[in-house]
């Protein structure tokens, strides 16, 4: 029985490695960091590894998201948030070693796909135009409850009087990557989303994208912070951030970084 | 390619068939047989995830189970080790979640087997042990050889669950369906699409390799 | 305490129970009534297959069942040996591994040899490795009737074994179960509805109704003599009719039926002026003409007109017109071509006196 001679060791060899892999997971210490990152901080990443030597894991999502698992008890031993308000209240929790470190500031955008009617630019006329012009059926921003790409991407709205007009098209990211993807991918007209995704040559090559003006939202003051579990790797992760190659790359991405604003 | 993820979640299906296999016989053995009057009410019970949005589940786990509720507290006092979070609470999450596929096939393999035919096996003066092994498994065994693949097919692709108790975490939570949205969400299509593949092939694989024994196996005599 | 199965059951919730036999070694005793009469239950619950309210089951003297001793002794550890309306063969097993199942107390070479040998002592050598499905049904009979006999059981159980069957296989099985008789020095209960193979098969028949054993006898003495018009119904008896007692003479009762006077055997347990259910075999209806001789002293002539004429390969079953009452006799086809017995006929016929019996008239059913 053919099917026997190759069932047989097959599913030994499965099976040894099923019961082995289980000793080798989870030894890279893992960091959380808010989506706006995705491509600054993999580069930071990369860079510190092959430096330093030293490993840490990524994982992102809304700051918002990230906050409740911490509270949650998941094993992240950093958090780099999209603002500051998340990382007191895990200070106040008493669930991190401290305030944390201011560590960059960020921008928004607006984007739309290369065959958008949107016309983008810093002012958001166009955007005006189209929406008279009724061409707007989905507008993408991250969630304002959980993201706060999100939430200051609602006050820019509400700053140029477009958020009536808009309010009732926008399809909500569960976190800025998303709603970059909603927009990039052209699901969506046109949509506000941070700067530093807007610049990724993955996504800057599949639209257009203007730098919207400071003072029309709160600052986004990105402020990251070590765990109690923080092991010396991501000790060092957190003040390589802190230092000139890093601050570089983050700049590249579009980031302000903090004594230079 | 994340074989990390591929690999956990080929362990989470494995897992969770080898925790439902003593239970979906049991439990597919006793609702094929009761008379019971609420045997409607387990029934539906079991059929629940079926028609449960995962992320009712999802919630309904992160309260039951998560850093503070006290099988939480309790877990991590004897472990050491958080449930949510972590490899063992997908495994809790997917052990419920994948009750209905393993449990009503392996019943209805169980009530094929006419209840004369059992009655025989007593009059042969078989032990209930003995019934058991050498005549029920048998007659049952495509039954539950369909169940389990439909539980490790199913598990490899599971979502809203995982993501609810268990995050992303890489190598500990993030699984090859979690992967992939994590790529898309990265603007990473090349692996997402990669990562889709081999997860198609993979179910596809298995739901063949279930059909074709199963097909073998109601063929060819066994031995008594 | 007696040899052979004794047993003794009342239930009154769900399937009603009230019954007392005995089938010694040897002996094939018939359970049989109509569906619903309990007779399956019966049987179960000698098997232990269904535990009965109230009662005890003993075989060979050994207790099986004794509801005051809270004793149940279950199926596997009673030496029975079970033949299943159905068969209920085990699907996935060869008929040789389904026969060697029931043999698990012995070691494995040796079960396979016993095995061999009941194949081929129910005449099926060659089918060894056949399964259940790609043998006939008359086939998978004997597999199941071998399978029960491997146990070497205390009691042979079958229920109502022959009616998934054929009739050309039925009466092959008939010869091959009275063979096995013959060997066979153990009780053995048979469940039927088929009154024919009852009589054929059985040395004793209990009739079943509603739960309840109404009579046991020998199928001669049942049909002779039934204890009730319900049991005179049940054995299939036609000729059931009331009637009143008016005398009882020296050698002879007077019964008094649709104002004619019959002289039949002196019943005596009936009193004078009494009414009662009576009835008389088939057998006891007769052409006058065809019997040479005078009239017996217990013979009576009754008028009646053939209704039916009802053809049964070698005979005719004739439904005739008595009054209000009618009456069945079975001619053989050559006597009623010879006397030219037609439809609408009027004749006189004999109606045998000595083979009339009596019953209480039957009570309102509860």
């Amino acid at each position: 029985m053919l099917l026997h001679r190759i069932l047989r060791p097959l599913f030994a060899l499965v099976l040894g490695g099923l019961l082995s892999a289980a000793a080798a997971q989870g030894q890279t210490p893992t960091v959380a960091a808010a989506s706006d990152l995705q491509f600054a901080l993999e580069e930071v990443r990369a860079q510190f590894a092959a430096e330093t030597g030293h490993q840490v894991q990524l994982v992102f999502g809304s700051s918002g998201n990230l906050f409740r698992q911490i509270v949650e008890g998941a094993p992240f031993q950093m958090f780099l948030s999209a603002d500051e308000a998340f990382v007191s209240q895990l200070a106040d929790l008493g669930l991190s070693q401290d305030e944390g470190e201011l560590y960059a500031i960020g921008r928004l955008a607006l984007i739309a796909a290369a065959g958008s009617p949107l016309q983008v630019d810093s002012t958001l006329s166009g955007l005006r135009d189209a929406v008279a012009r009724g061409q707007i059926r989905r507008f993408a921003i991250a969630n304002p409850e959980h993201a706060p790409y999100g939430a200051r991407a609602e006050e820019v709205l509400r700053h140029t009087g477009l958020w009536d007009a808009l309010k009732d098209t926008l399809v909500l990211g569960e976190n800025v990557s998303q709603a970059a993807q909603f927009a990039a991918s052209g699901n969506a007209q046109g949509g506000i989303i941070a700067y530093s995704l807007a610049l990724a040559p993955n996504v800057a090559g599949m639209g257009t994208s203007a730098l919207l003006p400071e003072e029309w939202h709160t600052p986004l003051r990105q402020r990251m912070v070590l765990m109690h579990s923080a092991a010396p790797a991501v000790e060092a992760f957190y003040d390589y951030l802190q230092q000139a190659t890093a601050r570089s790359i983050m700049r590249r991405h579009g980031f302000s970084l903090p004594g230079e604003e | 390619m994340d074989w990390t993820a591929l690999l956990l979640s080929l362990q989470l299906s494995f897992w969770t068939m080898l925790v439902l296999l003593p239970v979906g016989i049991w439990m597919g053995r006793r609702l094929a047989w009761t008379q019971m009057r609420s045997k409607s009410l387990l029934e539906a019970l079991v059929a629940l995830p079926l028609v449960l949005p995962p992320t009712v589940l999802g919630f309904y786990l992160l309260v039951a189970m998560g850093a503070g509720s006290p099988v939480g507290r309790a877990w991590e006092s004897l472990f050491g080790q958080q449930l949510t979070f972590s490899f063992s609470g997908l495994l809790v999450a997917s052990v419920i979640f994948n009750l209905p596929f393993a449990i009503q096939p392996m019943q209805r393999a169980f009530e094929s087997i006419a209840p004369e035919v059992r009655e025989a096996g007593r009059c042969c003066g078989l032990s209930p042990w003995q019934i058991l092994i050498r005549i029920e498994l048998p007659l049952a065994w495509p039954g539950i050889v369909s169940a389990l693949v439909l539980t490790f097919a199913h598990t490899l692709g599971e979502f809203g669950v995982v993501l609810m108790v268990g995050g992303s975490i890489p190598g500990e939570t993030r699984t090859i369906a979690i992967s992939i949205y994590d790529r898309v969400q990265a603007f990473d299509n090349q692996s997402a699409g990669l990562m889709s593949a081999v997860l198609l092939i993979i179910s596809l694989a298995a739901i063949s390799l279930s059909y074709f024994a199963t097909a073998r196996m109601t063929s060819r005599p066994p031995h008594a | 305490m007696r040899e052979g199965l004794v047993l003794s059951l009342r239930q009154d919730r769900a399937i009603p129970l009230h019954a007392d036999l005995h089938c010694a070694p040897g002996e094939v005793l018939a359970l049989v009534g109509p569906s619903g009469s309990g007779k399956t239950t019966l049987l179960r619950s000698i098997a232990g297959l269904h535990q009965p309210a109230e009662g005890s089951i003993h075989c060979d003297a050994e207790p099986w069942f004794d509801s005051a001793r809270k004793l149940n002794v279950p199926t596997q550890q009673r030496r029975i040996g079970m033949v299943f309306q159905s068969f209920a063969l085990f699907p996935h097993l060869s008929a040789l591994h389904n026969i060697a199942a029931a043999m698990l107390d012995v070691p494995v070479a040796e079960r396979q040899q016993r095995a061999r040998r009941w194949l081929e002592r129910m005449h099926l050598q060659g089918l060894e490795q056949r399964l259940p499905q790609q043998l006939s049904g008359g086939q998978q009979q004997r597999v199941a009737v071998a399978r029960a006999l491997a146990r070497e059981p205390k009691i042979l159980l079958l229920d109502e074994p022959f009616s998934a069957v054929d009739r050309a296989t039925r009466e092959a099985l008939y010869y091959e179960l009275a063979e096995l008789r013959e060997e066979l020095r153990m009780p053995v209960i048979l469940v039927t509805h088929d009154l024919d193979e009852a009589t054929l098969l059985a040395d004793r028949m209990c009739i079943l109704n509603r739960g309840t054993i109404l009579q046991t006898d020998t199928p001669d003495q049942l049909l002779r003599a039934p204890a009730s018009a319900d049991v005179a119904r049940l054995l299939g008896m036609r000729n059931l009719f009331t009637g009143t007692v008016r005398e009882h003479g020296s050698d002879h009762t007077i019964l008094e039926w649709q104002g004619q006077r019959l002289r039949i055997r002196k019943q005596e347990r009936f009193a004078e002026g009494e009414r009662v259910a009576w009835a008389v075999p088939s057998t006891g209806v007769l052409l006058v003409n065809v019997n040479s001789g005078n009239l017996l002293t217990l013979d009576n002539l009754v008028n009646v007109r053939v209704t039916r004429m009802l053809s049964l390969g070698e005979q005719y079953r004739v439904t005739l017109q008595a009054m209000n009452d009618q009456l069945t006799m079975n001619v053989p086809r050559h006597v009623a071509q010879r006397y030219a017995v037609t439809e609408g006929q009027t004749l006189e016929v004999r109606l045998r006196g000595d083979l009339v019996h009596l019953m209480p008239e039957a009570a309102a059913q509860a």
